[in-house]
């Protein structure tokens, strides 16, 4: 069966930032050569205009006014994280990385 | 026990305004439904103050249709002070702060949130099979699958534990699951329903929907959940119209396309046997039927792998462990936390499809990959627009098969696409389409119509899609 590479494995992972372990990296050298074989037949596409579609809608410009409405409070906004100190989120030490 | 919920909701809404029955009557009957019908797995949290929001109603004198009627909402639409999950691990304990805007409009028509419904991890899936809860099956037969991502909607309206649910739809996910469990789905045009609260998987795709038992049920719920919004840029203004206009108009003079893609040897024997009867039916009543040929909809399900998984490789880049959601233990430094957060807090379906949308936004291959299909998403439109100026609707089956058994497609990433081969196209486009159900196979599965209408035309559908209801 075809499949990719443990390396090409790992830098996909460490593009999306998502941690592997060794039997996810065996597994997902299948799963993903799948995956990429399939976008690949984007390229056999031959007949098509150059203009690309970001969005269904046709205003796409449409903006709202620039005012100052309603903030959220620390607390609401520290509501979910898994780690915090009083109003302040906690993560791992950053200086010196 | 009492057996209001399975009255049209027009009735109950009579008995609600004569206060022959009240609000809790209704939300009692829901909640033992979903209580006796547990193995369904159609919900993942119930709403807890659901009762006491209830009692407050009972002395309100109910002034809209959906007055008191109790309604699920797909657990990716957030809910304030109500778990929100997205079917994942990673956001297995997450309270939302605010409502979505569909929320809000639904709570002011006084309609009640009886909990949030099962789903497909994030919405990427076909079947339902990869929430992290466990999946949603068939009430028409349990060892099948509900469809994905709206699963757990779909299960609970077909299982009549609920008149109405909330949906959302990136590629079929509204309008799969009501085809195989034999209800009414609509995803509207992109830009009708605001987006703002539904969190977001494939943002130029993602779409919000009812999911009901009848058509007229369904064109009423999408009368509430229209509009612009400030909070959402891609939400069109548009002047307000009901939905029911046409339904039980007759279909005379009606012109209908239908692609040839659409009933060529990818779909089962009974389905194509269903939709030609379908045709001569509506042939009979004076519609006008043809075959016509459509370019690219075979491209449609790479268009949308590529777009889906590039966009949902930026939009779950927020899931990261620090403001919201599971975090990973023994980490000790940022990078760290991201990894193992992300690989301990997703599944095996989200994990992929990030990875490979990274890949396709990585340098030169987001022209080769992302830009291409942008370009020949725009062909696809234009193939739309080509056929909807001569002709009102489009239809075909919405799916290829009835509903599989669970474990059909358990770790093959191929399929989990193929399964919406029919439905995806009009989410490239931004079209509505509906799926009602137009009969069973021989075991006894629903088999379902799908309609697509020219964009913001959604009541044309509503038209065709009452009249067949009345007779298959």
């Amino acid at each position: 069966m075809d499949r990719l590479s443990r390396e090409e494995v790992l830098h996909v992972a460490y593009l999306a930032r998502i941690s592997l372990t060794g039997e996810e990296i065996e597994k997902f050298r299948v799963q993903l050569k799948v995956l990429m074989d399939d976008i690949d037949k984007i390229k056999s596409v031959k007949d098509y205009d150059d203009e690309m579609m970001y969005t269904p809608i046709e205003d796409n410009t449409r903006l709202r006014e620039d005012v100052v409405g309603k903030m959220l409070s620390a607390k609401d906004a520290t509501i979910n994280a898994p780690k915090k100190n009083g109003s302040f989120i906690e993560v791992p030490v950053m200086i010196n990385e | 026990m009492s057996k209001y919920l399975d009255l049209d909701i027009r009735k109950i809404h009579e008995l609600l305004v004569k206060k022959e029955i009240t609000p809790l009557d209704l939300v009692d009957e829901a909640l033992s439904r979903i209580e006796e019908n547990k193995d369904l797995n159609a919900f993942i949290t119930i709403n807890d103050k659901v009762r006491e929001e209830a009692s407050e109603l009972g002395e309100v004198d109910p002034d809209n249709l959906f007055f008191g009627i109790p309604i699920a909402v797909k657990d990716n639409i957030v809910t304030k002070d109500l778990k929100t999950t997205c079917a994942s691990h990673i956001l297995e304990n997450f309270i939302p702060i605010y409502d979505a805007t569909v929320v809000e409009k639904i709570r002011e028509n006084k309609m009640l949130i009886i909990g949030k419904t099962n789903m497909d991890e994030f919405a990427m899936g076909s079947t339902s099979e990869t929430s992290y809860f466990g999946a949603p099956l068939n009430p028409h037969d349990k060892k099948r699958v509900s469809g994905g991502s709206s699963g757990g909607s779909a299960s609970a309206v077909s299982g009549g534990l609920i008149p109405l649910a909330l949906g959302s739809d990136t590629g079929g996910s509204i309008r799969q699951p009501a085809s195989y469990t034999g209800i009414v789905g609509m995803k509207p045009t992109y830009g009708r329903v605001s987006r703002y609260g539904l969190v977001a998987f494939a943002s130029s795709l993602d779409q919000i929907g009812p999911i009901t038992r009848t058509v007229y049920e369904n064109a009423s719920l999408l009368n509430v959940l229209v509009g612009e919004d400030d909070r959402d840029l891609t939400s069109v203004k548009k002047d307000k119209e009901d939905f029911t206009r046409l339904i039980g108009e007759d279909i005379k003079g009606l012109r209908i396309a239908l692609p040839k893609y659409f009933v060529s040897d990818i779909v089962d024997e009974e389905i194509s046997k269903r939709i030609k009867e379908v045709i001569s039916f509506c042939d009979k009543n004076g519609a006008v039927v043809d075959i016509v040929d459509m370019q690219y909809l075979d491209t449609a399900v790479n268009l949308y792998q590529i777009i889906a998984m590039a966009e949902a490789s930026s939009n779950l880049a927020r899931f990261d462990g620090v403001r919201y959601g599971f975090r990973a233990s023994d980490v000790n430094s940022v990078d760290e936390m991201y990894g193992k957060t992300r690989g301990e807090g997703f599944g095996d379906e989200v994990k992929r499809r990030i990875m490979v949308g990274s890949y396709i936004l990585s340098g030169e291959n987001a022209k080769t990959y992302y830009d291409k299909a942008l370009m020949v998403r725009d062909d696809i439109t234009k193939e739309f627009n080509r056929i909807f100026k001569e002709y009102d609707l489009i239809i075909g089956p919405t799916t290829t098969r009835v509903a599989p058994l669970l474990g059909n497609s358990k770790d093959d990433p191929h399929k989990a696409f193929m399964d919406d081969v029919l439905v995806i196209p009009v989410n490239m486009a931004g079209l509505p389409g509906l799926n009602v159900p137009v009969g069973k196979n021989s075991e006894g599965m629903p088999i379902g119509l799908h309609i697509i209408g020219k964009a913001f035309d959604e009541a044309t559908i509503y038209k065709l899609a009452s009249f067949l209801e009345e007779v298959f």
